[in-house]
């Protein structure tokens, strides 16, 4: 594959939908299935399928991502020739500036492939959990000497208006491609991923960005005006495990899917692994009295107490006495002797204080402030909260980012909202942890 | 750390290890749920800043190749310096083995006598311990002495089989060449710094067979001997008793070995396992879990390794099982080490018995199991039962 495809991965997306777990970090970024982070599933997949030269546009909170992806290293992507790229807005002498779209941002670093061989262009979303060798949908683009191939799931009907959904005659050639459509006309959806020639995308970039109206996006502008000047548009069908985990409730699901008996998508295969960063972090712990059971638990974590049907990420500690239930716990929570936590995302560093009960369930008053996404029982908690003794906590209730015992007043009711008070401006990308409580990050097993 | 390079000896046969040893070096056993021995000192380096380090290997170094590649999970894959893995080799005038760690070391010094290079921290490749090395080396250098050796204080009541060092302030004063239980006073663990004006002086005289006898020798005649006290944890696993019982303290709510610090990480090569996976009707206590370990039986103080397997209704106590063992369903195990990629059938019953005592770990009383042997189900194997390694498995790599 060597010098033949290059891969630019679109990470800049805001991510609204998952509320607060993308409020503080780009969705790629988000962590997912008890040691990853969504965009791992994509760049494995370039680098399993031979691809080692990548490029990642960002925009939005870079920060965990860059941090994430350092040099590339643990995806053998830090390369002298090729290798991972961050991509950021920057500013230039000409017309650059922050990203209009995703069109816009492959257009503005096209610049960055002028001395690559590459005659096909892999766009990439990283947005989504899925395993794909991207080489036979390669063959497939270069065998029908198609101008832009688009790799295409099957997904519900009910779930149609959400995605770009795609109509093929029997060669997989785009009959009609429509965006989020009130009726659809097949269930075959766009995943996000395309192979462009060369050629072709940068004329089509080229046009794009000459037209003030357009929102610069490939499912909004550049496929449709393809299709309407007649080129040679083809459809991939992808028949396995592809999971869009863009909403709250995809995001428990896909999660929690992977503890049943048989996980529709499998991380342990030796032939395709899911590289991360490496964390270096000892074996799980786990103590006298621990009770585990139909759960991922990842190094470094420790656990004196019990947890049933949940997905635990590195430092996470779970005390004495204490109960983790259907719940997601990233990396260096904690839940206090005698905590109970249910039906919940609890971000990373939060402590569930003493005897403290964090218990969503199902359905219920919706959130106040986000009731879109937070209606269907869980809680979500912030990064970094800091939950008082004995206080519970309703379904679909929302405690934000780095809020102190203090900001409590009384316990959290069904749909409520705990607001951090400091979280202004810019002092919401920092966050005030409270002063000498505790380690920024709880990974050890001595620490008091 | 500039002007040092550290050098570990791993060209010990590891006969104490058994079966775990007869197909790796020893500082290629696996330790801890995850690790191999030699990334303690690897590590150590790492985090102290010695960037140019240089492993001696002569017996089965496959795997020890294989586990420190070009160095890079130490951060030791460098243009300059970095890490070396020195094996025997021949040339037109001589062919022949080194003849222990001192006779490895000075037939290499040529290889370290490079440019820069003012001293040698020489260890042993096989040791647990967290140790800053630069604390060491400033320690020597204070000193003024052309060598210097590591010490340790025995805690009363816990007598150490090791070499007995007696110190005067910071002097040591007489170095034991042998080991002998030990029950208070130091004991020296085998950690040096050597000048190199000095090592090239006694490179030229016949070299005694261990580093210790020469270190001895040196001190006797009058060379002045700096000692280095190291007050934190150490354990030299050369046996199956003290693997066993260095292995099961991990399991202590209080172990005294940190492998969380996130100020001095433990690195390692190769784990890329998703995350450990407990089954509907696991029951784990006191017990470490790899990532990528599966659980659907029952697990009681133990250490599973990554891609273990206990299959439902298997119980496994007292034991320790390496990279992708697989318990059958139902089976039982009492006190068993289980080397890596062992099967284990279904209803096998190895090491039956009451509790085995970590703390006093007898090793008669252990079954030692070598890598990827086959037991059939409902096999028995009496407590202190060994199986060797699989004859596939010693051509192959531990």
């Amino acid at each position: 594959m060597s010098g033949q495809a290059f891969a630019f991965l679109l990470a800049g997306g805001v991510g609204t939908r998952l509320c607060l777990l993308s409020e503080k970090r780009a969705k790629p970024a988000v962590p997912f299935g008890g040691k990853y982070r969504i965009i791992d599933f994509t760049l494995s997949n370039c680098v399993n399928s031979g691809i080692f030269d990548v490029g990642i546009l960002t925009q939005y909170r870079p920060t965990s991502l860059n941090q994430h992806i350092g040099s590339g290293r643990a995806w053998d992507l830090d390369r002298s020739r090729g290798g991972v790229r961050l991509l950021a807005p920057y500013r230039g002498s000409q017309e650059n500036d922050w990203y209009r779209g995703t069109a816009d941002a492959v257009y503005q670093n096209m610049v960055h492939i002028r001395n690559r061989r590459a005659e096909d262009l892999l766009i990439l979303s990283g947005d989504h959990i899925y395993k794909m060798d991207y080489n036979p949908m390669l063959e497939f683009h270069r065998d029908r000497r198609a101008a832009v191939t688009i790799a295409a799931t099957v997904v519900p009907v009910e779930d149609t208006n959400q995605y770009g959904i795609l109509e093929l005659d029997s060669r997989g050639r785009v009959l009609s491609f429509i965006e989020k459509p009130k009726e659809a006309r097949s269930q075959l959806a766009s995943m996000g991923v395309y192979v462009f020639r060369r050629d072709v995308l940068w004329q089509a970039l080229e046009e794009d960005a000459a037209v003030e109206s357009s929102n610069h996006d490939f499912g909004r502008d550049v496929i449709p005006r393809l299709l309407a000047k007649g080129a040679d548009v083809y459809g991939f069908p992808f028949p396995q495990y592809w999971q869009d985990v863009g909403t709250i409730d995809a995001f428990y699901a896909a999660n929690l899917d992977l503890l049943s008996d048989r996980p529709t998508i499998d991380f342990s295969d030796a032939d395709w692994v899911i590289h991360t960063a490496i964390l270096d972090l000892p074996a799980v712990r786990l103590g006298q009295d621990a009770a585990v059971e139909r759960s991922l638990v990842a190094n470094g974590a420790r656990v004196e107490g019990r947890v049933v049907r949940s997905v635990i990420f590195p430092g996470v500690v779970v005390e004495k006495n204490a109960e983790v239930v259907d719940s997601i716990l990233m990396n260096d929570t904690r839940v206090l002797p005698g905590g109970r936590v249910e039906r919940a995302i609890l971000d990373k560093q939060v402590w569930v204080g003493q005897g403290a009960r964090v218990e969503g369930g199902i359905g219920g008053r919706p959130n106040t402030v986000c009731a879109e996404h937070l209606h269907g029982g869980l809680v979500l908690v912030g990064k970094g909260a800091t939950l008082p003794e004995g206080v519970r906590v309703g379904p679909n209730a929302r405690v934000d980012p780095d809020v102190v015992p203090e900001d409590f007043d009384g316990d959290v009711g069904p749909g409520e909202v705990v607001w951090n008070p400091r979280a202004t401006g810019a002092a919401q990308s920092h966050g005030h942890p409270p002063a000498g409580a505790r380690p920024a990050r709880i990974s050890s097993g001595r620490e008091p | 750390m500039r002007g040092t390079m550290a050098v570990f000896l791993a060209g010990g046969r590891g006969e104490g290890l058994g079966v775990l040893t007869e197909h790796r070096a020893p500082a290629a056993v696996p330790f801890g749920g995850k690790y191999r021995l030699v990334d303690f000192s690897l590590s150590n380096c790492h985090h102290s800043e010695i960037l140019q380090v240089a492993l001696l290997t002569q017996h089965a170094p496959t795997s020890l190749n294989e586990h420190v590649g070009a160095g890079r999970s130490w951060d030791l894959d460098r243009a300059q310096g970095g890490v070396r893995i020195l094996q025997p080799f021949a040339s037109r005038v001589r062919a022949r083995w080194t003849e222990g760690p001192a006779d490895a070391l000075l037939r290499s010094l040529n290889e370290f006598d490079e440019a820069g290079i003012e001293r040698l921290l020489v260890g042993s490749a096989e040791h647990v311990y967290l140790l800053d090395y630069s604390d060491l080396v400033a320690s020597h250098q204070a000193s003024g002495c052309p060598l210097t050796v590591t010490v340790l204080a025995v805690t009363p009541g816990r007598p150490r089989r090791a070499r007995r060092v007696e110190i005067e302030g910071e002097r040591v004063v007489r170095l034991a060449s042998t080991k002998e239980s030990v029950d208070r006073g130091h004991v020296a663990i085998g950690l040096f710094v050597f000048e190199m004006d000095f090592l090239r002086a006694a490179a030229a005289d016949a070299a005694p067979r261990t580093l210790f006898e020469w270190v001895a020798a040196a001190a006797g005649a009058g060379v002045p001997v700096h000692a280095f006290e190291h007050d934190g944890y150490w354990e030299d696993p050369d046996d199956l008793a003290t693997y066993y019982r260095t292995s099961m303290s991990l399991l202590a709510p209080n172990s005294p070995l940190s492998l969380a610090d996130p100020l001095w990480t433990v690195e390692t090569h190769g784990e890329e396992r998703p995350p450990a996976r407990f089954l509907p009707g696991s029951r784990v206590r006191e017990s470490l879990v790899a990532g990528g370990a599966m659980v659907a039986g029952e697990v009681e103080r133990s250490i599973l390794f990554g891609g273990v397997i206990v299959e439902p209704g298997a119980r496994v106590r007292d034991s320790i099982l390496f990279q992708d063992v697989r318990v059958g369903a139902g089976a039982r195990l009492d006190g068993v080490i289980a080397d890596k990629q062992v099967q284990i059938g279904d209803g096998a019953v190895l090491g039956e018995g009451p509790p085995i005592a970590a703390a006093s770990a007898d090793v008669s009383a252990l079954c030692v199991i070598g890598k990827e042997a086959r037991l059939p189900a409902g096999h028995r194997l009496k407590r202190g039962g060994v199986v060797p390694v699989a004859p596939r498995a010693l051509a192959g790599i531990g």
